[in-house]
């Protein structure tokens, strides 16, 4: 009841309108006109208030959306990648995008086209006169020229016509220019990879998450350049029409220089269709001839079929294997141990090995070395071995090295496995991307006889390859001198290799030199090691040419990598 | 003031009580300080201050956002120039690559690097350490330090010959000195004497071979080594000073 009664007290207030009172209604009147005041107050108030928030609003909508196109100058130098730089392993930029001017004319805005066509000349003097007189005359829009330097563009733009339209796009720079070109490749207008490292990894350099940090590679552009150097430098004696080297270290896998020649100028578009510019070393699948041997030694030693100290005795000077006469490239004794046959590069010798270790065993071993399947590089252009059909005869020729293909990239990695302890390496051109788990599939005791045998190869005086014993490096390697097959027809055109291993020691480095058919240097002064001088040899195999260059690349490049391998050691 | 009974008191809900008017009658005393004079004046103030307040902070917003319109605004001209000192560099270090890539540096040593030069040999190159002065002639270059090989080849002459020079001025003096005291003999000490005795027999020993056998003399090692000095001092126009 009780709460019943405050219910209908708190009503009682609803009541007192309709009780007018003389007193109320004085004070009621007077209330009004308080009332009135109040409301208009508060409509103002509310007008303001509404301003207020309407501004408070346009703040903070301008305080979302910064001002950056009122105020900001940025538009003017806003550049964006679109694609990341790539450097060698010292930092050294190889390629770069950047911004570049093309200027066009829109010949229907121009309006005295004698004079837009003299000051055109002026600045371009080289440019043809007649063909833009053309272009103007027919009121189509052309372009004056790509790829403006800062100066022409001012110039073009000081010219002040209309007509003149200037077309930003993003170009890349090869700031090396041929050095590289068969390892980075090229890009299309698009900026799309068309070739090379450019194509290989187009999408880790587009990727935008990525396009600040540029791709480093293991490729070191001072080694590249001497090693070229001293290529074209052989031209001038050994008159070969190309050449390739391709320098590793034995460890990592990684790999510190890769050239071939004839190379080009990656800046310049132009069509590059011909043969002779394949990338030798990654692409050119090649009978590379003797350095077999040293596979064929290996096989021998791991199977244990032989010791190095081996001899083999009464060795033929000439065999016939299906009709086909299998010689020496030499007068060689008849009695040969298994480390002189490879030092003195025999052939039947090799041949008489294989066949002790066999086919299955010497193919299995061959096959170890990943010699016969694609490869897996950092590059598009990858060459593939021929198939090899083996039997009796083809075990014989494949034992030196004949009839038996593979590309000198596969040959270096083999000979690294061979070098480095037994140790499986994957060569890559990207720093710091080298197999961490290393898998032996050659014994350690193998390795260091065949390390032995290739040094002697070098320091004795019957090895095959003296003129690249560089005193102070302990060179070892192999020769290989193949003739060239057209159309599976042998010719006497010559594919000569050298393949070294330096210091043999403690093998660090691998340097293939390949010379594509080298002619004979009567005019060249051999000196040899013990200061002979000789001049006048029109002998045209490896020991000859290839070994000669490798020399002087090792006597060049030596220094740097042994500093380097001190930084590294530090 | 009444309330008629009959029109409300069925509207309340189960009143079972009589209706007291006297409950209704409003006590105007009561009632009448009840009217919102007071309030007027606090709701005024209030808006006064509210209004107030709004105006500060409008302004104050006003003040702060021109005072970030400003700071943006130079946010904005440092990232700019930042933008542009970025590409600045970006196309520096190409324009660095470039020019320093080992083929541009080997034209560029072929045109102003000096790499055909003379061989000396090591006793050369000792004889100038000796003086503190290193001298290198090139062939090729034209100009060494705005000088021609003459003008340097003049000067290395001109240091040699005053370098002689001196030399030759110190054993003058020398010679003095040993005239003099040679010119007294009697107060010369006595191995000294005897010393030079020994040499005055020597002497006239060798003159007298000199005398019997001048061919002997003549072939002889020292005289040819002698001969020789003589000639290399002719050469570099050097007084010529007998037995020296």
């Amino acid at each position: 009841m009780k709460k019943k009664q405050k219910k209908f007290i708190k009503k009682k207030s609803f009541f007192f309108k309709d009780y007018p009172d003389p007193e109320i209604n004085f004070d009621n009147i007077q209330h009004k006109s308080v009332k009135v005041s109040l409301n208009r107050t508060t409509f103002l108030f509310f007008i303001f208030f509404s301003l207020i928030f309407i501004f408070s609003i346009k703040i903070i909508y301008l305080s979302f959306f910064t001002e950056k196109n009122v105020f900001s100058k940025k538009s003017n130098y806003d550049f964006v990648k679109k694609r990341a730089d790539i450097i060698d392993r010292n930092g050294i930029i190889l390629a770069r995008s950047i911004d570049v001017y093309s200027a066009g004319v829109r010949s229907k805005l121009v309006q005295d086209k004698k004079k837009l066509l003299i000051n055109l000349k002026l600045i371009f003097p080289e440019l043809d006169a007649n063909k833009i007189r053309e272009k103007l005359n027919s009121n189509n829009f052309f372009y004056i020229k790509k790829r403006l330097t800062e100066d022409e563009k001012t110039k073009l733009w000081l010219i002040g016509n209309k007509a003149i339209v200037f077309e930003k796009k993003q170009f890349r720079i090869y700031p090396q220019q041929n050095l590289l070109s068969h390892i980075l490749g090229q890009i299309d207008d698009n900026n799309n990879g068309i070739s090379g490292l450019e194509k290989f990894f187009d999408s880790d350099l587009k990727n935008k998450k990525m396009i600040e940090s540029p791709l480093q590679l293991s490729l070191d552009s001072n080694l590249q350049f001497l090693i070229r150097e001293e290529l074209i430098n052989a031209k001038k004696d050994f008159n070969q029409i190309g050449s390739a080297a391709f320098l590793m270290d034995i460890n990592s896998g990684q790999v510190l220089s890769s050239i071939s020649l004839p190379d080009y100028d990656l800046n310049k578009r132009i069509l590059i269709d011909k043969d002779i510019y394949t990338n030798k070393i990654t692409k050119g699948v090649y009978e590379l001839g003797s350095v077999f041997k040293t596979f064929t030694l290996a096989a021998g030693l791991e199977n244990k079929k032989i010791k190095s100290s081996t001899i083999f005795k009464n060795l033929e000077s000439k065999i016939y294997c299906a009709g086909r006469k299998i010689s020496e490239h030499d007068d060689l004794p008849k009695d040969l141990s298994a480390e002189q046959i490879l030092i003195r590069s025999s052939n039947i010798g090799a041949v008489r090995i294989a066949q002790k270790v066999g086919i299955q065993k010497y193919k299995d071993f061959l096959n170890s070395l990943e010699l016969f399947q694609k490869i897996n590089f950092d590059l598009e252009e990858i060459g593939t071995p021929l198939p090899f059909r083996w039997g009796k005869c083809k075990l014989a020729t494949a034992s030196f090295g004949h009839g038996i293909t593979t590309t000198p990239l596969q040959l270096a990695k083999a000979y690294a496995i061979l070098s480095n302890g037994g140790y499986r390496i994957e060569p890559t051109i990207l720093k710091g991307n080298s197999l961490e788990l290393k898998k032996q599939i050659i014994s350690s005791e193998t390795s260091r006889t065949i390390n032995s045998a290739l040094r002697k190869v070098v320091a004795n005086k019957e090895g095959t390859a003296n003129f690249a014993n560089i005193k102070g490096y302990e060179v070892g390697g192999k020769t290989g001198t193949a003739l060239k097959s057209v159309n599976g027809i042998y010719t006497d055109k010559k594919l000569n290799t050298f393949i070294s291993v330096f210091p043999t020691s403690k093998p660090k480095y691998i340097l293939l030199v390949m010379l594509d058919e080298p002619k004979p240097a009567p005019q060249y002064v051999y000196e040899f090691p013990n200061g002979y001088k000789h001049k006048g040899e029109m002998r045209n195999t490896s020991g000859w040419n290839a070994v000669v260059v490798a020399g002087k690349i090792i006597e060049k490049i030596g220094p740097i990598l042994a500093i380097n391998s001190l930084q590294a050691s530090k | 003031m009444s309330i008629d009974p009959g029109r409300w008191i069925k509207t309340l809900p189960n009143n079972k009580k009589e209706f007291n008017s006297e409950n209704f009658n409003l006590d105007n005393s009561k009632w009448i300080d009840t009217l919102p004079k007071k309030n007027k004046n606090i709701s005024l103030k209030s808006y006064f201050i509210t209004a107030i307040f709004f105006i500060i902070g409008l302004a104050a917003v006003s003040v702060i956002k021109d005072q970030t319109r400003n700071l943006q605004k130079e946010i904005n001209n440092l990232e700019a120039s930042i933008n542009a000192i970025n590409q600045d560099l970006y196309r520096a270090t190409l324009d660095h690559d470039v020019i320093t890539s080992p083929k541009n540096l080997l034209i560029l040593a072929e045109k102003h690097l000096e790499t055909d030069l003379i061989s000396y040999k090591k006793s050369q190159i000792q004889n100038l350490n000796g003086k503190n002065e290193v001298f290198y002639l090139n062939k090729t270059s034209k100009e060494k330090n705005g000088k021609n090989i003459k003008e340097i080849s003049k000067e290395v002459k001109y240091k040699i010959k005053q370098n002689v020079e001196a030399k030759i001025k110190e054993k003058k003096v020398e010679l003095k000195k040993l005239k003099e005291m040679y010119s007294k003999p009697e107060e010369l000490p006595v191995a000294l004497k005897a010393k030079v005795e020994k040499k005055i027999k020597q002497t006239e020993e060798g003159l007298q071979q000199l005398y019997s056998d001048p061919e002997g003399v003549i072939r002889s090692g020292r005289v040819q080594k002698w001969a020789a000095i003589q000639v290399v001092k002719a050469f570099f126009g050097m007084p010529i000073i007998p037995g020296k």
